[in-house]
């Protein structure tokens, strides 16, 4: 490459700068075995490093473009910053993503985009760099593409059947916000590829949807489609029938990412909107972001507050409580307004609240009742479960288990037996597991994102069929 | 009585054999480890193939493949006492069956179940930490340094990933490592003198990594103890993005 790799250093320097405020770096959800000249994709994801801000680097995360038409007030891309700007050819970021992937640093390519020009020409230079990546270098590894707002129908699907992973991003928890911090972004734009992604899936047979929202539902019926679509299928004269024609269209399904702290909005509005895209477009995952201020706007709030990293922590905890453990949003608020305990798991916020569920006794409940048990989980559900085939389990099986007994000793009895030693009233726990957060709280706050990657091992195992 | 064995799968399996027809292991170590005492008889124990044979497939028929995995797992693991501890396992293994490798707490299958964790664990680790240089010749190879000797347990998703490249993964403390090309692949034994010269490009590469590495970090959420849970210290030695001086 010689005098050029001065050329690419600067080029991904800038435009991997610009990407960062992206979340996902999941290179989960589709297992394929090499089939092309190189790569693999594994179903649970693979991290490759981790960076100084301790969020693992998985994907190769950079923008195609920094060059931006739109002048969003929240983006460090917007037209009026004044910073440096770049845009990789098409064949210069395929070599580098194959020559990232072949050293073992990377899984796979996330490519995002500044909006050049239109949103359509960005989305053929998009599909062009994919395709080389996809046809010419015969790469079978991870490839997640963005989709930006207002692309055509056409391209977008041509990109989903290179990509494995598609999202676009909501940006903002509701529409007000959207249209006070990116004006230029209608919530029409942002749907209907959406939309088309979820009915596309549908066609092939292929929505899987979040979590453990649906397990054990058939997704893929035409019931489920939505908008415009919905109606020709409903009138067509050939039923309806899966259709699975050998070219995947993003087995990895689709995600989105929201900005929380921005706009003034509370958890249980930005939880309600997750449940919605949860519900509607069966979407794998939502992201969130806490706030950081990289610009400043008047619109915006204080630009010296630090992240509201440890809202954001609580935010994805209630998360994985819709998706894996069969939570609602309106079990875990008392209105819209409400917002989430900061000093306690939303978990252990439920609970407490609904005291009268428990205790539950750990030899006769069911799945779904041990999943509510603040200290339980999945894996640890499981394993009761199994371990009560053959005999019952007192609390020293449950601590060999992985029980966090510590929690779970309020909500629970074993063989009738109680072991709380404390009255079963919500202000004597809580004050017991405000004592034990504390000390929890500091190692939480320092390693959120490692609780997120434990989170993402559910996801594995989820997505893996082992939950 | 104490065994004293050649260090081998197979010589491990045969000392299972000695267990039931000829006399109760007390322990079981490898020659050059073992210390001479006064307390105890001591018994050599040549590695016989169809001993071995036998108990591999007792187990396997009567217990589960699993279970086999597991024993194998935990000999390529670095725990202590480990062949006492395969030992114990494969003799309730053979009195409760399969359902032994779910018995999490129990301390017998514990000490097996703990340590196949612990070597996939590992085995996970270096799927992600393996990084791979380019040589003249065009293979790629990769240092590794793992607690527990995994690299032929990475076999398997290199060679599916990479089988068009040739390619050496060297585990840098056992002077072993994992040369494969295509869907072929093999261990030999390996040391520093073996490694031909990287590429020019190579520094390029490395360079372009590091560089990406320290741009992605947002800096309002700067968190190291984040960063050492995930990424030990033990294994940056051998990772690009960790090393500051050129």
């Amino acid at each position: 490459m010689g005098s050029s790799m001065d050329v690419i250093m600067d080029k991904l320097k800038i435009l991997a700068d610009s990407a960062k405020y992206d979340v996902s770096c999941s290179s989960s959800g589709v297992g394929r075995a090499g089939s092309g000249a190189i790569g693999s994709t594994t179903a649970a994801g693979l991290c490759h490093s981790w960076s100084a801000d301790g969020r693992c680097i998985s994907l190769l995360k950079v923008l195609f473009t920094n060059k931006c038409v739109y002048n969003c007030e929240y983006c460090v891309n917007r037209r009026e910053n004044d910073f440096p700007r770049a845009s990789f050819e098409p064949e210069e970021l395929a070599r580098l993503t194959i020559e990232f992937y072949r050293r073992n640093y990377i899984e796979g390519l996330f490519l995002s985009s500044a909006v050049e020009v239109s949103p359509d020409y960005t989305a053929e230079r998009i599909l062009k760099a994919i395709s080389i990546l996809r046809y010419e270098y015969r790469f079978t590894g991870y490839i997640h593409a963005k989709i930006i707002p207002g692309v055509s129908k056409e391209l977008l699907h041509e990109i989903g059947l290179v990509a494995d992973r598609l999202s676009i991003n909501i940006e903002m928890p509701n529409s007000e916000s959207l249209s006070m911090l990116a004006p230029q972004k209608k919530p029409e734009q942002i749907f209907a590829p959406m939309k088309q992604i979820t009915n596309t899936l549908i066609e092939r047979g292929a929505l899987v949807g979040p979590g453990n929202m649906f397990k054990g539902q058939d997704i893929n019926t035409p019931a489920n489609m939505l908008g415009t679509d919905k109606l020709s299928y409903d009138n067509a004269l050939v039923p309806f029938r899966k259709r699975r024609d050998g070219t995947a269209f993003a087995p990895a399904g689709q995600t989105t990412q929201m900005i929380i702290g921005a706009a003034g909005e509370s958890d249980a509005q930005i939880l309600t909107t997750s449940e919605n895209l949860y519900k509607t477009f069966k979407m794998k995952r939502v992201y969130y972001s806490a706030y950081i201020p990289v610009v400043s706007s008047p619109k915006l709030p204080d630009i010296k507050g630090a992240p509201p990293l440890k809202r954001e922590h609580r935010v994805y905890q209630a998360d994985w409580l819709l998706r894996f453990y069969g939570f609602t949003v309106s079990e875990l608020f008392r209105g819209p307004g409400d917002n989430l305990d900061p000093d306690l798991d939303p978990k252990v916020m439920w609970a407490l609240r609904n005291l009268d569920f428990f205790p539950v006794e750990v030899n006769r409940a069911s799945y779904d009742e041990l999943m509510r048990v603040p200290g339980i989980g999945a894996v640890t559900a499981r394993r009761i479960l199994r371990a009560r085939r053959m005999s019952s389990v007192g609390f020293d099986e449950l601590k060999k288990m992985g029980v966090v007994l510590k929690r779970a000793k309020y909500f629970i009895t074993c063989r009738g037996k109680y072991r709380g030693d404390r009255d079963f009233l919500p202000e004597t726990i809580r004050s017991a597991m405000i004592g034990m957060e504390d000390g929890l709280q500091m190692s939480m706050f320092d390693s959120n994102w490692n609780l997120m990657e434990q989170g993402a091992a559910m996801e594995k195992l989820s997505e893996s069929g082992v939950i | 009585m104490d065994y004293l064995y050649d260090g081998s799968f197979s010589g491990l399996l045969t000392c299972i054999y000695h267990h039931y027809y000829t006399e109760k292991a007390t322990g079981i170590f490898t020659k050059d480890s073992y210390q001479m005492n006064l307390l105890n008889d001591v018994m050599t124990v040549e590695t016989q193939q169809d001993k071995a044979d036998r108990v591999y497939d007792a187990l396997e028929e009567k217990v589960s493949h699993y279970a086999v995995t597991c024993i194998y797992k935990t000999f390529l693991s670095s725990v202590p006492d480990k062949e006492m501890k395969i030992l114990r396992f494969a003799v309730m293994a053979f009195r409760v069956g399969p359902g032994i490798t779910l018995m999490h707490g129990n301390d017998v299958a514990e000490g097996v179940l703990g340590a196949v964790k612990a070597v996939g664990n590992e085995t996970e680790k270096m799927r992600q930490f393996v990084r791979f240089a380019q040589l003249k010749g065009g293979i790629m190879y990769g240092r590794i340094e793992p607690d527990h000797d995994v690299t032929e347990l990475l076999w398997h998703h290199f060679t599916e990933r990479f089988s068009f490249q040739p390619f050496i993964i060297h585990d840098v403390g056992r002077d072993k490592a994992l040369v494969a090309y295509g869907r072929e692949w093999y261990i030999t034994d390996f040391t520093d003198e073996d490694i031909p010269e990287y590429t020019e490009e190579e520094m390029d590469y490395q360079q372009l990594w590091k560089d990406y590495f320290d741009n992605i970090a947002i800096k309002q959420r700067i968190n190291p103890a984040c960063q050492r849970n995930n990424v030990p210290m033990k294994y940056r030695k051998h990772l690009v993005e960790f090393q500051r001086v050129k």
